[in-house]
């Protein structure tokens, strides 16, 4: 039995020695837990654009190879470690959360293998990183689309309640309170909560007291929603405005009627396709899953492959980890789902922002904010 | 800050603690007759607020009948983990009862997001809870204006159990002695069971009002709350039930009052019960209506 065991490997071994070169790219998302939702469909724009563009232009095949991180920092080091010892992959797309994919930089940036990140938005990710890149947006300019959002609707003065334990929060604060001022508005009140608050009663009253023109609330669904129910229980009818942190059925969910009207920045919107790649890709996936409507983390799922693929092609030899990272980086007017990308020598992605709302416990498109 | 919205800040303390104080009353209870802080408490409350959840959500039923569903539930799982967990470790010593109720509080949490997942559910609030009420500038929903008054009948309740009723007096009498009250022929462990009983139905009405005010649940929303009834229970002086109320309602106005008065370290409100906590400790070691330890309690 022993021996005809050795034999079939033996042979799987030769079978694979003899089709094409296999290339493996890493994928660290979180399949389960708290982030579970979002990682999975993340994880579908990966597959899928692996489905349509399997192979390199020299013909050799491109593997993903799937972690599952649970959106714990800890198995996102030891999914990174992983990928690139025992699976030998040439690059890693991941992780969702900043500082997530702030780990898997860290491990990849020892070994020379580039990141690329599909929504981590906070400024300090790329920074002293020589492989760590991204197709989203970061912090600071999506706080500025909304500051001058705010400003383009006339608002004068605003409050921000923001969340002190997450470094997405406060950065997005500090950008949106920066530009806000700047270009003439005031912060009339700030206040602070921290992630697992529930009781948003004592904060929405003072917000109240303050009585400002509209409220910036930088902070992820749970907390967004719950502020919401709460202003509107106390009569608080304020325009509100979040950032990409709550662009999720969850938030519908949870937030109900209380956030009809309510206002965040996205990087897509499947209603309004940016490029011919966007509307092909939504074709494809509209036909592989049924599906009538696309989350814009599966757009960019689906470019952090698309980008990582390109920059592949672009080297000579496609395994070479730091030429393929000198390519990402080399990434000029590159059409992809989720609209046009350029990424500089940091590994920042310049690219548009959507506004859009929530009106009947859907998400509705705006208007685009070119950079 | 101008008078409505003071006036609104204390109308969101007493809400707040008063579920504080329903939770708290839990750890007491079972503090007095066991000397035991079972860590697992937030974690029935937690499942009290998952039951009403289901039988709202999944089984159709009116909120009545579901918080009946989620007191009656909590009880049966709080009497169960008695026999279960606690009971084989009577004579052992106090840790070892103390890390099986911090093994049962991992194993809630954990049982329930492996089959429920973490991801926090809406909890359908009725109508008639969520109707705001506007009393000249002051609102309120129905359900906030509730917790209070059902956390003071049902300490008055608990007090008349406790000084009027033959179980009652069983039960001080626990607290006082376990040895001698079971040479009087009195079944201490059934009196322990029911005290599980009355600690985790409360438990159950703070959770399910917690769903109402705050309106989603999921798996983790019993550990913060638990440690800060548990704060409540010390402060007020743990083993004393008057005392875990009026515990629940100084860490809830605590939390109010940062906020009102400092908004930028508002996300340091639970630092700051906490540091409340240290400071009544410091002055009064055995809480604010703690007896001493050799005399009885509740």
């Amino acid at each position: 039995m022993k021996k005809l065991a050795t034999l079939a490997t033996a042979a799987a071994l030769l079978a694979s020695f003899s089709v094409a070169k296999e290339i493996k790219i890493g994928a660290v998302m979180p399949m389960s837990g708290p982030l579970a939702a979002y990682g999975q469909v993340t994880y579908e724009g990966i597959e899928l654009a692996n489905e349509l563009q399997p192979t390199l232009k020299n013909g050799d095949t491109v593997k993903l190879v799937l972690v599952d991180n649970k959106g714990d920092k800890v198995e996102t080091s030891t999914a990174t470690t992983r990928l690139i010892s025992a699976d030998g992959v040439v690059g890693i797309l991941g992780a969702l959360t900043s500082s997530n994919t702030a780990a898997v930089i860290a491990v990849a940036e020892k070994k020379k293998i580039p990141v690329i990140a599909s929504v981590a938005t906070n400024d300090k990710l790329t920074a002293k990183r020589e492989f760590a890149n991204r197709v989203c947006f970061m912090d600071s300019f999506q706080g500025e689309v909304i500051a001058n959002y705010a400003i383009s609707q006339g608002y004068k003065t605003a409050a921000v309640i923001s969340d002190q334990a997450q470094v997405y929060s406060l950065g997005l604060a500090k950008a949106f309170e920066k530009a806000f001022t700047k270009a003439g508005g005031k912060i009339t009140k700030e206040v602070k909560v921290t992630s697992g608050d529930k009781d948003f009663k004592a904060v929405v009253a003072q917000v109240k007291s303050a009585n400002p023109d509209f409220m910036f609330l930088p902070l992820y669904h749970p907390e967004a929603s719950l502020i919401a129910r709460q202003s509107k229980d106390i009569g608080l009818n304020k325009p509100m405005f979040s950032g990409d942190g709550v662009a999720n059925q969850t938030m519908i969910d949870l937030g109900g009627d209380a956030i009809e009207g309510y206002m965040f920045t996205d990087f897509f919107d499947y209603s309004a396709p940016p490029t011919q790649a966007s509307k092909d890709f939504i074709a494809a996936y509209e036909k592989k899953t049924g599906k009538k409507e696309m989350n814009s983390f599966t757009a960019l799922g689906a470019d952090t492959y698309n980008v990582m693929l390109a920059a592949m092609n672009k080297c000579a030899d496609p395994t070479d980890s730091v030429c393929i990272n000198k390519e990402i980086k080399n990434t000029k007017n590159f059409e992809g789902v989720s609209g046009v990308l350029n990424i500089d020598e940091s590994g920042n992605a310049s690219r548009s922002a959507v506004i859009k709302e929530f009106k009947n416990g859907k998400m509705v498109y705006k208007t685009t904010v070119n950079p | 800050m101008d008078f409505l919205t003071f006036m609104q800040q204390m109308v969101n303390g007493f809400s707040l603690g008063s579920m504080y104080a329903l939770i708290a009353i839990g750890y007491t209870m079972v503090y007095g007759v066991l000397r035991l802080i079972n860590f697992a408490h937030g974690d029935i409350m937690m499942v009290g607020a998952f039951l009403g959840y289901f039988g709202i959500a999944v089984l159709d039923l009116p909120f009545a009948a579901a918080a009946l569903l989620a007191v009656v539930g909590s009880a049966t799982l709080g009497m169960l983990t008695d026999k279960i967990a606690y009971k084989p470790l009577r004579n052992a010593p106090k840790i070892s009862l103390l890390i099986t109720a911090i093994g049962i509080s991992f194993f809630l949490e954990n049982a329930f997001n492996v089959f429920f997942g973490g991801v926090p559910r809406a909890f359908p609030v009725p109508d008639y809870m969520s109707h705001i009420l506007n009393l000249g500038g002051l609102v309120f929903s129905v359900s906030s204006l509730l917790v209070p008054i059902v956390t003071l009948i049902l300490l008055g309740g608990i007090l008349w159990v406790l000084f009027k009723t033959k179980y009652g007096m069983a039960i001080r009498a626990l607290a006082f002695d376990v040895n001698t009250v079971n040479l009087m022929g009195i079944d201490a462990n059934r009196i322990i069971m029911i005290v599980f009983g009355m600690g985790s139905a409360l438990a159950a009405v703070g959770g399910v009002f917690w769903a109402l005010n705050y309106p989603t649940v999921e798996p983790m929303m019993g550990v913060l709350i638990g440690l800060k009834a548990f704060a409540a229970a010390v402060v007020g002086g743990i083993g004393s039930v008057t005392g875990a109320v009026l515990g629940g309602f100084i860490i809830g106005f605590t939390e109010v009052v940062v906020i009102a008065f400092m908004p930028e370290l508002g996300g340091y409100k639970d630092a700051f019960a906490f540091v409340f906590l240290i400071l009544v400790l410091l002055f009064k070691p055995t809480g604010i209506l703690g007896y001493d330890f050799e005399k009885s309690r509740f």
